[in-house]
């Protein structure tokens, strides 16, 4: 395993602990950044999407792990953002890539938990759209797009 | 040739997805497996732990302020003034909490939220408390304001409890003063609903919704919030209710575990 390998699973790692342990404090009302898909997509956009998807299915898992919900649904979601995150290397100019394709596979990761999570429920997912997933990525984006340069002058260093 | 290999690289990567989607929907439908368990407690210990130093790093930063404060006479007092502000607020808070213990004939077991996971508007709270604290699984969890949910997930030093505002979180409840049933649930919006209560039952913004102690979960009389809008249809059996909760989810920090014998006798009968 050589030395960005390890920089990579760092990343993880600390996203993932941050993501539950110190997110509250910078939250705006309702809305949270999801640090996991900002280094998933990071990740995804460098290494291609099968490392992408293994990356977001592990991730996912830890994140089901501490969750009420099904486990496998976050695992799940994550695996096609990052399925996505990977397929779209290259697809745009470099300046824009990181943001539009933290756009697309966000959204497809919304979908996805959503449609799941919402099967055959009575659930209002015009407000849900509303009210959360579209603060929170909005949110996703900015810190998203601050993140991304440290990230990179870390990872690349 | 690089087409070739182009093409083989693209099915590899649609193969893989393929496989994960499937495993995902595995793991969905063999939901609390021993392994998954394993895997939980093992995540659970690092949260801990990762709280515990956060911990110490706030006591830590609080004692170095504290000497930089000695020598700075000035900061000091202004300092120690927010500081005399911030131990009243959480001494009104401590003693409201005190007062709900002593007015219930429930146990409680205190509890501090170390963790916090959500996945878009889904929210889970992760709990210090566990099973070596006498803490069962569908125990209700409230603060001094009323009801926030329940225990789901309980491993034995932490517990991962399930909030209202939760699609499958579904709780009996009364009007108080109507005393008329319904089920609050909730539907992805900023409030709760209650469900199920007749057109022709007159209900006013601003009465409260209580626990009705129906349901083995939930003892009777716990506030879960208060009627903020309430809409008549014409063309259906039920109003329209929107509640607005007692609890203000995004910043709980301490909370209490109501030690229910049910949920006792419940986990005792499955055990056997």
């Amino acid at each position: 395993m050589n030395k960005i390998s390890i920089r990579y699973i760092l990343f993880f790692l600390v996203a993932l602990l941050l993501q539950i342990t110190v997110v509250k404090y910078i939250q705006i009302f309702n809305w949270r950044p999801d640090l996991v898909l900002i280094v998933l997509v990071y990740f995804s956009l460098r290494k291609g999407p099968n490392w992408g998807m293994t990356a977001g299915f592990l991730s996912g898992l830890v994140q089901d792990l501490l969750s009420t919900h099904y486990i496998g649904l976050s695992a799940l979601s994550k695996t096609i953002a990052g399925f996505v995150a990977g397929s779209l290397q290259g697809k745009f100019a470099e300046r824009a890539e990181f943001f539009l394709t933290l756009l697309i596979s966000g959204l497809v990761h919304d979908f996805v938990y959503f449609m799941i999570y919402t099967m055959g429920e009575n659930f209002s997912l015009q407000s849900s759209i509303f009210l959360y997933t579209i603060p929170n990525m909005m949110y996703t984006l900015l810190l998203g797009g601050f993140l991304y340069y440290l990230i990179e002058a870390w990872a690349t260093e | 040739m690089k087409n070739i290999f182009g093409l083989f690289s693209r099915r590899s990567s649609l193969l893989l997805l393929g496989f994960y989607i499937i495993l995902s929907f595995v793991i969905m439908t063999f939901n609390d497996q021993f392994t998954l368990r394993g895997m939980r407690f093992t995540v659970l210990q690092v949260v801990s732990w990762v709280n515990s130093v956060e911990n110490k790093f706030r006591v830590l930063g609080s004692v170095t302020e504290e000497n930089k404060e000695l020598r700075k006479k000035v900061i000091e007092l202004s300092t120690a003034n927010q500081r005399l502000q911030e131990i009243m607020i959480e001494n009104i808070r401590l003693r409201r909490l005190l007062q709900l213990k002593r007015e219930s004939n429930f146990n409680f077991m205190a509890a501090n939220v170390i963790g916090l996971s959500q996945e878009q508007s889904v929210r889970s709270l992760i709990l210090n408390v566990g099973s070596a604290d006498s803490v069962r699984k569908n125990m209700p969890v409230v603060t001094d304001r009323g009801l926030v949910g329940k225990l789901l997930i309980v491993e034995p030093h932490q517990s991962i409890m399930q909030i209202l505002m939760d699609r499958n979180s579904l709780v009996s409840a009364r009007l108080q003063r109507s005393r008329e049933i319904g089920v609050v649930g909730w539907s992805g919006n900023l409030w709760l609903d209650l469900n199920y209560i007749p057109r022709d039952i007159k209900v006013e913004p601003g009465e409260a919704v209580v626990t009705s102690g129906l349901s083995r979960i939930y003892p009777e009389g716990i506030k879960i919030g208060v009627v903020g809008e309430v809409q008549d249809n014409e063309y259906e059996l039920f109003k329209t209710i929107k509640i607005k909760p007692a609890v203000e989810f995004n910043s709980i920090e301490n909370v209490f575990v109501v030690l229910t014998p049910d949920s006792m006798n419940m986990e005792i009968a499955r055990s056997e």
